[in-house]
């Protein structure tokens, strides 16, 4: 078995271009426990040393995350607070050992309908940056997770960076986790809210659930509903008809008519949260 | 030393170290890395080699071909054994159900079917991937305990309690209640997971570092499965990662790392992966149980029934659920019955206070019901009901407290101010709710023996093959031999867990405290008596030990003096009378807890807890504490999370790891009070204490399921009281 650890995003995108099948690997916490008792085929390249992937800069207004940027990094980071709900992701994602390997790309390529990551980008807007030799393309997060573990990277592809664009002025933001026990478990549905208020009335919010559907979805109809409201008398907002594009199923974690009920209260707890701490 | 009458005042009376709040003697090694676990045993035998387990894909059938060509040509691998290669083995134990290899019969997944050595971990693990094998799987087998239970639920089974006439006393009860209540199958979930070492000599003398509760059942266990002469089995297993049942018995490690080792002429060591623990070893079945109770109009029960359901492998004993309603309670008439649902699951064996942690988790919620039905006081109800003999044997308890367990932990608690009316008390989001639960568990004691040998400078080394699982084994038999010996605790070396000391009671069904150093004390009692002699008396009588000195008369002799040049050696055991059977001698204690449910999402939070335990004297408040408030932990989760979850399609254990096998975080556990009535009981032996390690978790789920009723108006019968369970009573859904 090869193990690679390319310096550059060159040397990973011709290692990655190289015949034989050779697997991407950051942090390792999705890829190792999920082979379960078989044995690693083919090689692996190491994208933690990759210089293009490394650190968080602002950038234009918005900020670039580079792709082998772990939780840790995120919460050690000092980000405005419409970051807030990031960093409460960041901070839920398995233990703190796992927050300081796994990293964010990685969250976003296992493309697990329970990862964390993924709604709290949402409600950033996200774009994520993929590499490859014949050059580099932009996709919002949306586009790029596709399905159960399915994502929009193409073969000879890595995820290089995300981008997080401007965000309005002011913006704040939350995540919250529901689960069995208070820590280190699965997301029975989780929330992120990214919000922001103009002359004492909410101007915009970007609302994503995951866990509810195979792939994290915003909630539009959420969203504008929460438009022109006064933040100090916010109440229960989420009705079943913001609820539409999700589609809960019934698991070991909790039955689908649960994950409805809870997703609704969730939602206005994120929303209180990123308003008000 | 025989133990056949109950105690009389003794050294233990005028305690200087037993029952005081003395640190774990392991603890600093275990925090720092120096307690070397059954897998870390490097230093033990040179060169060893590594195994790997494969187990069954399939829950029963047969196994038809096992191709192993790909994987003895693979890196580094020495050896491949299959359960092809041979006949059964011998189930090792009449305490076993499965056998743990050889043959080609499969009876549950996970069953062990090969073993791969090589040299390293890695190579070991990649090649057993490549054996390929060919099932003939048993189609239509049943793996599902409800719908088992729904069609033998009806057909009669001779009850095994019956006292007086239950049915025709229930049916003229003034108040009665006829409710089932479901546990689900539960995991251990130890820290460490079953591992071994194993070597052989050239005459065929095996040793075995593993990590076992029960040294003496596991020598005999392997003599019996490698069909040897059991003197030619060595086991040790001084330091245990957590024990809780699961390792009470050789399991599959130990048979693989002896096969492994043989057929590779080379030590091996072998670890059980964390989803093999779960599916190959063993596992608290779950339960159906039916409990029905009749009381007059002021609440003295008339009739109590329990009847028992739970799944086995055929041929075991399941999950009894039953055995403390027989004593708990005055009940005038009694109909004790149980089931079992054969079916082809892991094998269920026993796990923390086996019957009682389950039976009261059903005996302790109908209990709540009955009270509500009755418009009383729970904790007036019990008293109410409170007795000093068991109604199904007419045995007399020998030493019970439970009503000052009930009353005072009231008090302490502030029951008074408790929420008296299901889901009406709410701070902001939140639902509050108060419960309490009575808990019970025998408390036995069993032969034990041990070696002291005062040594030159003074110091003593004892030595036994009690375990010490976490328990604080190491801590209080060097307390115990402290005590008897009048020497400092410093001077006391306890070596443990060795098949070639003196046999002990071993670690399980929380009689090892008590026994283990009731043989300390015999062990001790010799020594004294050989001292005594050694200054020119007949006896001990007469002489005092303390300060490290032994005084005769006006004469005081240091213990440093005694054996200048060598050791004296003595070793006794204590015996168990049988009067000890007439009397019950067993624990008891009340949970008191307050619990918050999130009225949008019914989430639990646990926000107080309080546990006051009868459980004799209590020989060290520090592990004593430890002990309980770590079955406290376990209480909440398997009143909340804690489920196997089983695919009943294919008989497969599928939440098979500690991510998805949830048990509590300590964000999930609040201040804890924990409260010793710190009595004596001098039926139970020589040091009137008794054991307290599985009386912490019993009744604690009930506790906790009682208060989320209090708070939510919701009465959830099916365990674990999971999130959803309460969507359709939650006030703001
Ligand atoms: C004990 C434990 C607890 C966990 N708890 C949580 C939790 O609470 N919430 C949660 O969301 N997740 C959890 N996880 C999952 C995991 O830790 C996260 O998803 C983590 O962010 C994955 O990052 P990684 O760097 O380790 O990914 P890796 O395992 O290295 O990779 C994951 C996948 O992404 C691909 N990949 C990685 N980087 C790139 C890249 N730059 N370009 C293209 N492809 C790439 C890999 O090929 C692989 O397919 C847990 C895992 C463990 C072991």
């Amino acid at each position: 078995m090869s193990y690679l650890a390319p310096e550059t995003l060159e040397q990973a995108l011709s290692a990655l271009a190289d015949p034989g099948p050779m697997r991407l690997v950051a942090g390792g916490t999705d890829v190792f426990p999920a082979l379960g008792d078989r044995p690693l085929r083919g090689g692996l390249i190491d994208l933690t040393r990759v210089a293009e992937m490394k650190g968080i800069a602002a950038r234009d207004g918005g900020w670039r995350i580079g792709g082998a940027v772990t939780w840790r990094e995120i919460l050690k980071t000092d980000l405005p607070p419409c970051f807030d709900g990031l960093k409460a992701a960041a901070r839920e994602v398995g233990s703190v050992q796992i927050q300081a390997a796994g990293t964010l790309a990685g969250n976003l390529c296992n493309a697990s309908p329970a990862a964390d990551g993924i709604p709290a980008l949402l409600a950033l807007d996200a774009e994520v940056e993929l590499a490859s030799r014949d050059g580099t393309r932009r996709l919002p997060l949306a586009d790029f997770v596709t399905g159960v573990r399915q994502t929009a990277l193409r073969p000879g592809e890595i995820l290089s960076a995300l981008h997080i664009p401007v965000q309005p002025e002011g913006a704040r933001s939350s995540f919250l986790k529901l689960g069995s026990r208070r820590y280190l478990v699965i997301s029975i549905v989780m929330v992120s809210a990214v919000l922001w208020c103009r002359d004492g009335r909410i101007a915009g919010a970007r609302i994503a659930v995951g866990a509810a559907s195979p792939v994290a979805r915003r909630l539009p109809a959420l969203e504008a509903a929460l438009t022109g409201l006064a933040p100090e008398a916010l109440g229960a907002v989420t009705t079943p008809d913001h609820l539409a594009p999700l589609q809960p199923i019934g698991d070991v974690r909790g039955s689908a008519d649960y994950r409805r009920a809870a997703v609704a209260e969730l939602c206005d707890r994120a929303l209180r949260k990123a308003l008000h701490g | 030393m025989d133990f056949n009458t109950a105690a009389e005042t003794n050294i233990f009376d005028r305690p200087k170290i037993l029952g005081k709040a003395v640190p774990r003697r392991d603890g600093p090694l275990k925090t720092t890395g120096r307690a070397p676990y059954a897998y870390e045993r490097h230093d033990v035998a040179e060169g060893q080699l590594v195994g790997y387990p494969l187990g069954s894909a399939i829950a029963k059938g047969r196994i038809l071909s096992m191709d192993t060509e790909a994987a003895r040509a693979a890196p580094g691998v020495r050896a491949i054994v299959t359960t092809l290669d041979m006949e059964a083995m011998p189930v090792p134990s009449e305490m076993h159900t499965a056998h743990l290899f050889g043959g080609d019969k499969v009876e549950h997944y996970h069953q062990a079917i090969a073993v791969v050595v090589a040299e390293t971990f890695e190579q070991a693990r990649a090649a057993t991937a490549l054996i390929k094998v060919e099932y003939d799987a048993d189609e239509g087998a049943e793996f599902d305990l409800l719908a088992a239970y729904e069609k033998m639920k009806d057909t009669p089974v001779d009850p095994e309690v019956s006292k007086g006439d239950f049915e025709t006393a229930f049916a003229n009860a003034a108040h009665r209640i006829d409710r089932t209540y479901v546990t689900t199958p539960q995991n251990h979930a130890q820290m460490e997971p079953q591992a071994t070492v194993a070597a052989w000599d050239e005459n065929g003398n095996v040793t075995l570092w593993t990590s076992n509760q029960m040294i003496q059942w596991a020598k005999k266990a392997v003599a019996k499965t490698f069909e040897m002469d059991v003197e030619k089995v060595r086991v040790d297993s001084p330091y245990v990662g957590g024990g809780f049942g699961n390792k009470l018995f050789i399991r599959s490690d130990v048979v693989l790392a002896a096969l492994g080792a043989k057929a590779a002429g080379q030590p091996v060591k072998l670890a059980m992966p964390r989803p093999f623990v779960m599916n190959n070893t063993t596992h608290r079945a779950g339960t159906v149980q039916r409990i029905r109770i009749g009381t007059d109009a002021q609440g003295k029960i008339v009739a109590l029934a329990h009847e028992g359901t739970s799944n086995t492998l055929p041929g075991g004993s399941g999950e009894d659920a039953t055995n403390q309603s027989q004593h708990f309670y005055a009940a005038d008439t009694l109909l004790i019955a149980t089931r079992l649902a054969e079916m082809h699951l892991p094998e269920a064996n026993a796990m923390r206070a086996p019957g009682e942690a389950s039976g009261l988790m059903g005996l302790e919620m109908a209990m709540d019901e009955m009270a509500e039905e009755l418009g009383m006081d729970p904790v007036q109800f019990r008293l109410v009901n409170d007795t000093d003999t068991s109604p199904a044997t007419g045995k007399k308890f020998s030493d019970r407290n439970f009503a000052r367990c009930l009353t005072e932990g009231a008090e302490r608690f502030g029951w008074e101010n408790r929420n008296t009316t299901p889901g009406s008390r709410r701070e902001g989001d939140w639902l509050i709710g108060h419960g309490v639960a009575g808990a019970f568990r025998p408390s036995p004691a069993t032969t034990s023996g041990a070696r002291v040998r005062l040594q030159a400078d003074g110091r003593i080394i004892v030595e036994t093959d009690m375990t010490d699982i976490g328990t604080g084994s190491y801590t209080i038999i060097a307390q115990t031999v402290a005590e008897a010996m009048g020497m400092d605790i410093e001077d006391v070396e306890v070596r443990l867990g060795d098949s070639a000391f003196p046999v002990s009671s071993g670690s399980g069904g929380q009689f090892g405290a008590v026994s283990s150093t009731a043989g300390a004390y015999a062990a001790c009692t010799a020594l004294r008596r050989e001292v005594a002699r050694r200054i020119g008396h007949n006896d001990a009588d007469g002489l005092s030990f303390a300060r490290g000195n032994v005084t005769a008369g006006a004469k005081e002799t240091p213990l440093v003096d005694i054996a200048p040049e060598g050791e004296i050696v003595a070793e006794d055991k204590v015996k168990f009378g049988s009067f000890r059977k007439d009397r019950m001698v067993a624990t008891f204690a009340a949970h008191f807890v307050e619990v918050g449910v999130n009225a949008w999402t019914g989430e639990v939070r646990v926000r107080r807890m309080l546990g006051v335990c009868d459980a004799g004297r209590i020989m060290n408040p520090t592990t004593a504490l430890s002990q309980v408030i770590g079955g406290m932990v376990m209480g909440v989760g398997a009143a909340l999370s804690e489920e196997i979850a089983v695919d009943t399609a294919k008989g497969v254990f599928i939440n098979h790891d500690l991510a998805n096998y949830e048990v509590p975080v300590h964000a999930d556990i609040p201040e804890q009070e924990v409260v010793f009535l710190d009595t004596l009981d001098p039926v139970s032996g020589p040091l009137k204490s008794k054991g307290v390690g599985e009386l912490g978790l019993c009744g604690v789920a009930g506790a906790v399921a009682n208060a989320v009723y209090n708070a939510t108006g919701v009465r959830a019968r099916e365990y674990p009281i999971t999130l959803d369970k309460l969507l359709d009573g939650l006030p703001e859904v």
